[in-house]
């Protein structure tokens, strides 16, 4: 097994990662920027080295610095988490260069799978159905209105090189489609440096479901669905696992369809490949290749630590798990807690936290990287924690998260906690009757 | 009695002294904070960050800068950028005016209140 692992990321997945390492006896490194000494992860890895100052691009996306940290602490490999570098090919294949193991897919895929074009491409080859569009890149306006006339309105116009939401328009109607093609191609060049865009049919309220995969040389495995479709901004706010609204017959047909899409590329790792949901149809979003912040709910039903096998997968090259041993119990969901105040539309709320006390008992999780006088700083994304709870059914799973939540108590700052109260009692979550524009489209706080 | 007069006398005289140099020195402390308070109020309209977070002069990497000194702006223009939890936050102008003085430098942390931009 490796001897040493540097994790290169912050905050709960972190924490996350040093605890199965931990468990391992393998030593571990932390990195850390400026503002970030005092933290959890840095407190709980066996080394740890700053790399730099609070902004992002000097610390944790600085890949000289860590590159040092790795040669001075004589790290073997690196786990690079959620977010900063964990889907960037560069620093994979920086490291593959210098025979340090990324724990995660080669270079070759996280590239394969950035370019979203590529990626669908390579999904409908696969056999995975895709969002109805262009099959390329779109440059010119005719071509683009004769794609719309296939389809029909409304569109999505998405950035080739793109992400986040930015370069995205959606069209409505043939009237509005000239001056917004235009503009999607001038904010896909400024954000992206490519005008590069596609053009898909805009799925107007669907569900998100997605699929764990953990795959080796040897073979390729399913975990299952989660169903992410509570979201506010395209961010998810609530996970759970299973799927209230798949039956039998699809989950099926969408377990065999990813798994051997993943298999057939040649896939190492564990990756998550995102689907859309709607009219009783899946199709294929992205392929996420790195660990999710919603990967605990999997665990919970499964009992299969994904971190662990994620180095596995890297030292040996092999994954552990068989289909026949993956036989998940019961439900489980996840929320996850920002420090905003959903009452002033979501108002980042940086400060120093009092009083905490995070709930615990039965099937409760708490994944994080609080404490009590520690200080949530403005520099990083607002998710300070999760609370994962388990029950024999969906409605157990949820008493248990109403439960842990009534118990967290966190002072000093502002929390989603209370709005993740409001939706558990929800009406339309009790009856898993909602889709992502939930969130956007009815105020709950 | 004449002599307890006297000594009070002294006493009062001595007393007034030290009160007088107290005073002196009260005032003067007084009249020093004074000075760099008016300089402050003189110096014209202080825009202040609305939230803690880092300052950036440009709406991206490389893009021209918000405001520049000597700038003519309008109320409600941006002057700059405050982003906490990734979520930018634009400042706007309390005020017409032209940009006296930026004090804060791109990608500089900055607290809630501090002053970013003088007008005049």
């Amino acid at each position: 097994m490796f001897k040493k692992i540097l994790i290169a990321n912050r905050g709960e997945i972190a924490v996350r990662v040093i605890r199965a390492c931990k468990e391992w006896g393998i030593s571990t490194v932390a990195v850390y920027s400026d503002v970030d000494k005092d933290s959890m992860h840095v407190r709980l890895a066996d080394e740890s080295i700053c790399i730099g100052s609070h902004q992002p691009a000097n610390s944790y996306l600085n890949i000289p610095s860590i590159l040092s940290a790795i040669e001075l602490t004589n790290a073997e490999a690196v786990h690079p988490g959620y977010g900063f570098l964990s889907e960037n090919y560069n620093f994979a294949k920086i490291l593959e260069e210098n025979k340090i193991k990324f724990i995660g897919p080669s270079s070759k895929h996280i590239k394969m799978m950035g370019d979203k074009i590529q990626a669908k491409k390579i999904a409908k080859e696969n056999g995975l159905p895709v969002i109805e569009g262009s099959e390329s890149g779109v440059s010119n306006l005719s071509e683009a209105k004769e794609i719309c006339k296939k389809i029909s309105f409304p569109v999505l116009i998405k950035a080739a090189g793109g992400g986040g939401g930015k370069g995205m328009k959606i069209v409505h109607e043939q009237k509005q489609f000239d001056e917004l093609f235009s503009l999607a191609k001038s904010e896909a060049l400024k954000y992206f440096g490519n005008d590069e865009v596609y053009i898909e049919k805009f799925f107007q309220n669907p569900r998100h479901i997605e699929v764990q995969i953990m795959s080796g040389k040897n073979r390729t495995v399913h975990l299952h669905e989660r169903d992410c479709s509570v979201q506010r901004r395209h961010q998810k706010l609530i996970e759970e696992t299973p799927s209230p609204v798949l039956n039998d017959i699809i989950r099926k047909d969408l377990f065999e369809k990813t798994v051997n899409m993943v298999s057939k590329i040649g896939y190492e790792g564990a990756g998550t490949v995102e689907f859309i949901y709607q009219d009783e149809k899946f199709y294929f979003l992205e392929m996420n290749t790195r660990v999710q912040v919603e990967h605990p709910v999997t665990e919970m039903v499964t009992g299969i630590d994904i971190i662990k096998e994620q180095i596995w997968i890297a030292f040996t090259g092999d994954t552990a798990l068989k289909q026949s041993d993956i036989a998940p119990r019961g439900h489980a969901i996840e929320c996850r807690i920002n420090a905003e105040d959903a009452s002033k539309n979501f108002q980042p709320s940086p400060g120093t936290i009092g009083m905490c006390h995070q709930p615990s008992g039965f099937r409760t999780r708490v994944d994080s990287s609080i404490y009590q006088g520690y200080k949530v700083t403005p520099y990083y994304d607002s998710m300070i924690c999760k609370v994962i709870t388990q029950g024999r059914n969906r409605q157990e799973a949820i008493q248990r998260m109403q439960r842990s939540l009534d118990e967290f108590v966190i002072d000093g700052i502002a929390t989603t906690i209370e709005l993740h109260q409001k939706l558990l009692n929800h009406k339309k979550f009790l009856n898993s009757d909602f889709n992502v524009g939930w969130l956007d489209n009815e105020k709950i706080i | 009695m004449e002599i307890d007069k006297k000594i009070i006398k002294k006493l009062v005289e001595a007393l007034d002294e030290l009160k007088k140099s107290l005073k002196d020195k009260d005032l003067s402390q007084i009249e020093n904070s004074n000075v760099t308070k008016i300089e402050e109020e003189i110096s014209g309209t202080i825009i202040k960050s609305p939230i803690v977070g880092t300052a950036y002069l440009a709406p991206e990497p490389g893009a021209k800068k918000f405001v520049e000194v000597g700038k003519k702006i309008k109320k409600g223009d941006s002057v700059m950028i405050v982003e906490a939890m990734k979520t930018m936050n634009h400042v706007p102008s309390s005020s017409d005016g032209v940009v006296k003085k930026v004090c804060v430098e791109d990608g500089q942390p900055v607290e809630f209140g501090q002053n970013l931009v003088v007008l005049e």
